[in-house]
């Protein structure tokens, strides 16, 4: 009765209040997890530099599965996408997705059975893997670069950092007979495996109008899935495609303008009229792999051993226990032109806060570090890209970069991560 | 009269009693970390089984547990009289004897595999009777079994890492001791403590060693870190910013009977290996962090609470000396801990628990990992392997087992073999086997 009576200043601050109360276990439980199953790893070390930090831990057990229909995203481009281009010789369908997702996670696919192509791009880390700087192979091999992302690879022709293959199809055979990361022995050796698997029983067939496993259809499979792990309609493109005023920021929106316009970062990170790959798919030399082939380390390197601890350790002792790293030339290795050494391919920007460490090295932890060493001008040398020069810019300038590069998460992401998680884990069994 | 001979002979049953009682105790009592209430080798033992890694170059590049005579009336002490290689490299690292023995698990942190050993029809001679090569799939995808540890007819097995992501999140997996799949307990996480205490700021679900204190109805696991890491090279990792961050910083208490986790203790600086005082009086067991050099001390007070307080350094820890396995002796008064960096060993007299003071330290090679003790503490074992891409490089890669004596001094060397010469590959974990044992 009470509410009959109140004036409407009143109601409205009950009503604010109630539904604050409504929702404060939500908050409070963002608060202790500060992150959810499919965003980002469940084992979360935010703020681990610090002596107060605490964990927000989720139980691998909380990856639970819900099987999403891929192909309704390339049957209805989602905003700021371009169409995705399927090759003519190998249509996409329901089953080959289905079919290719399953051997994407299947860790018998490898020599000694512990590594799928999942456990490098592991879905909830934005199909990348965001606690290695560089990726860790079969048997512990060290991989020279950092795990690209699987989002909207299916836009582009230059695969791998140094663009080495240029279809899908082809290139999933590279990591399954790569020495350090799948070591298959030969094509033969995967397909004979898999011929030999029951679970995998007239799934080709099925797929494929009859054939059986062979090095085209495992490779149209898997390259199937990847295609299909498409994502877009960020609140960006709802902003700048989708003319949705609220949905971004203003600190994102002022970002933009730096992006397109002071600091240049549009130069490469290509926005198009109708849509936005932020790539122009091509490769740079920003300096950060001329440095690892020529520069010198530091004499002590800060390691971290404990949350809030870090101790210097002389670079001699740290060499003592380690591999010298194997050399990267870039781009060069497969042109073999002089001026293509340490230069990488322009990689999306979609999806980019999912996407951490950053950078063909995996060097930078944060966006606030890229959007810094790009502000310094990268790091000079005789065939430093001539658009990379120093920017100038203040640091809320840069701040408000990083907002803007945080508005380039697609709204599809939890449903491709749910998906994912219904794959099955192939193991032996 | 008869009152005085009644009483002599109560006192007299009560004394045989008491005797049989300290025998007995004796008998099952600790060997080198081993369960309290499993049989013991309590004179010398014969023969020193290492789980041995495969490396690539070295013989036929595969696991294999060596056997090497370590029994001085042997013809061929200090000499390898046996090895089974058992097919690839499969990251070859901790074993556990089945409760009565005869078997020993030897699992693996790569494949998952788990080998399993039967040692007690001919010691000298152990035999591969059976592979579990489905482990991961069994438990839920638990990657990297590591300590093996009998509980009765079940065998306790932790893991290190999981097949979704290569990280440190992982579980406890319970099988029979016939190699039958049981359950998999998960290490208490934030959303899920599973009704556990986290008495300070971490819960990471990670996992490593387990060690139980059966009388007290409890059992302890500590946290290393998941598969991208310990398969790492060591120096890639250590200039990772994003892998280090990737360690373990608990210890858990569980109660044993139930297999559930009650309390979740902050140990920062990855706490590896758990040793639980033998003594039946000493309700503590120690842990020992490999990031951070610091011996840990868990206890029970007064108030039958476990706690667990950080009692002394390992070393110098800004030097990072990274200490590895560690073993207490029999009568709980020395604690021997090496580090790997330096190669070394040092003793701590631990006659108190809360104040370890170190009286001896020698260096035992360029890079020492396990050490392990006879029941009487003269005889101390050492390997140098830690992990197949954590070792060191180079001239300092020295792989060995070396057996010394001690004489309460001093640490005097008897034998070593040398593991590339013999072309064997990266000797890791021990366990001791006799004749005695299987009244052979």
């Amino acid at each position: 009765m009470k509410w009959i009576n109140i004036q409407p200043e009143e109601f409205w601050l009950r009503f604010v209040f109630c539904v604050f109360l409504m929702f404060l276990p939500m908050l409070l439980i963002g608060q202790v997890f500060g992150s959810d199953v499919t965003h980002g790893p469940g084992d979360v070390k935010t703020g681990y530099e610090s002596s107060g930090y605490e964990t927000r831990s989720i139980s691998v057990l909380q990856r639970k599965g819900k099987t999403a229909d891929l192909l309704q995203v390339l049957e209805s481009p989602p905003l700021g996408l371009p169409p995705v281009p399927v090759p003519k010789d190998n249509p996409i369908t329901r089953e080959k997705v289905k079919l290719g997702r399953k051997l994407f996670f299947d860790r018998r696919l490898s020599l000694n059975e512990t590594m799928s192509c999942a456990m490098c791009h592991i879905p909830e880390q934005g199909f990348t893997n965001n606690e290695l700087a560089t990726a860790v192979g079969i048997e512990g091999r060290t991989v020279r670069r950092n795990a690209p992302t699987i989002y909207n690879v299916a836009f582009f022709s230059n695969i791998f950092h140094d663009g080495r293959d240029t279809r899908l199809e082809f290139q999933i055979w590279q990591p399954m007979l790569a020495f350090n990361e799948m070591a298959n022995p030969s094509i033969g050796y995967v397909v004979e495996k898999i011929r030999g698997l029951l679970d995998y029983k007239g799934l080709f067939e099925s797929a494929f109008a009859g054939r059986g496993p062979g090095v085209e259809t495992i490779g149209m499979a898997i390259a199937s899935y990847e295609r299909a792990i498409v994502s877009g309609n960020s609140p960006f493109d709802r902003w700048y495609f989708g003319k949705q005023e609220p949905a971004i920021t203003e600190s994102a929106k002022r970002g933009f303008n730096f992006f397109t316009g002071k600091a240049g970062c549009a130069v490469c990170h290509v926005i198009q009229k109708d849509h936005a790959l932020f790539t122009d798919d091509r490769f740079h030399n920003t300096g950060l792999g001329w440095k690892f082939s020529t520069g010198g380390d530091q004499a002590q390197i800060p390691v971290q051993v404990a949350p809030g601890v870090k101790i210097l350790v002389p670079k001699k002792v740290i060499d003592s226990v380690g591999t010298p790293p194997p050399s990267d030339l870039g781009r060069y290795e497969v042109t073999q032109d002089p001026v293509d050494r340490w230069r990488y391919k322009t990689p999306t920007l979609r999806n980019v806060a999912l996407t951490a460490p950053y950078m063909h090295n995996g060097v930078f932890g944060t966006l606030k570090e890229v959007v810094s060493f790009y502000n310094k001008g990268g790091i000079p040398n005789p065939q430093l890209d001539p658009v990379i020069r120093p920017l100038g810019l203040t640091d809320s300038e840069m701040a408000d970069i990083v907002a803007f590069l945080e508005s380039l998460t697609g709204d599809n992401v939890e449903t491709l991560v749910r998906d994912a998680f219904a794959a099955p884990i192939g193991d032996r069994h | 009269m008869n009152t005085i001979k009644q009483t002599r002979y109560v006192a007299a049953a009560i004394l045989i009693a008491g005797f049989f009682i300290l025998a007995s105790h004796s008998a099952l009592a600790n060997e080198t970390g081993l369960p309290h209430d499993m049989a013991k080798i309590t004179g010398q033992e014969d023969f020193i089984h290492i789980w041995t890694l495969g490396a690539e170059g070295i013989g036929d590049e595969q696991d294999k547990l060596v056997t090497v005579a370590v029994n001085p009336n042997s013809k061929q002490y200090g000499k390898v009289v046996h090895s089974v290689s058992v097919g690839g490299r499969n990251e070859a690292h901790h074993m556990g004897f089945t409760f009565d023995r005869k078997y020993l698990w030897a699992a693996t942190l790569d494949t998952s595999k788990i080998f399993i050993f039967d040692i007690h029809t001919n010691p000298a001679q152990p035999k591969l009777i059976r592979t579990i090569t489905d482990f991961v799939a069994k438990s839920g995808g638990v990657v990297g079994p590591h300590t093996v540890m009998p509980v009765k007819d079940r065998m306790l097995i932790t893991g290190l890492s999981n097949n979704r992501d290569h990280g440190g999140r992982s579980a406890l997996v319970e099988y029979t001791d016939e190699g039958k799949y049981v359950a998999t307990y998960w290490l208490p996480t934030d959303d899920n403590l599973q009704g556990a205490e986290k008495t300070g700021k971490y819960a990471d679900g990670y996992n490593y060693d387990v060690r139980a204190l059966s009388r007290l109805d409890a059992m302890f696991t500590s946290s290393f870190t998941g598969w991208s890491n310990y398969m790492m090279d060591f120096g890639k990792m250590l200039k990772d910013e994003e892998a280090m961050k990737r360690f373990g910083n608990t210890l858990v208490v569980w109660r044993l009977s139930e297999r559930k986790p009650l309390k979740i203790f902050d140990i920062p600086g990855a706490p590896l290996e758990i040793r639980i005082a033998i003594n039946p009086e000493n309700d503590y067991g120690f842990v020992t962090t490999a990031l951070t050099s610091k011996i840990w001390l868990v206890y029970h007070d007064p108030r039958g609470e476990w706690q667990a307080k950080e009692v002394g350094n390992i070393g110098d820890p800004s030097k990072v000396p990274l200490p590895v396995a560690f073993t207490i002796s029999s009568d709980d008064k020395l604690l021997w801990v090496d580090t790997f960096m330096d190669g070394t060993v040092r003793a701590y007299d631990i006659s108190d628990p809360f104040h370890p003071v170190q009286v001896y330290e020698k260096q035992i090679g360029s890079q020492v990992n396990m050490v392990s003790t006879s029941w009487d503490g003269k005889r101390l074992y050492f390997t140098s392997s830690l992990l197949s891409k954590w070792d060191k490089k180079g001239k300092d890669n020295e792989q060995f087992i070396k057996g010394f004596e001690w004489d309460g001094k001093e640490l005097k060397e008897r034998f070593s073999i040398d593991f590339f010469k013999e072309k064997l590959g990266r000797p890791h974990e021990m366990k001791f086997s006799a004749y005695s044992l299987y009244k052979l």
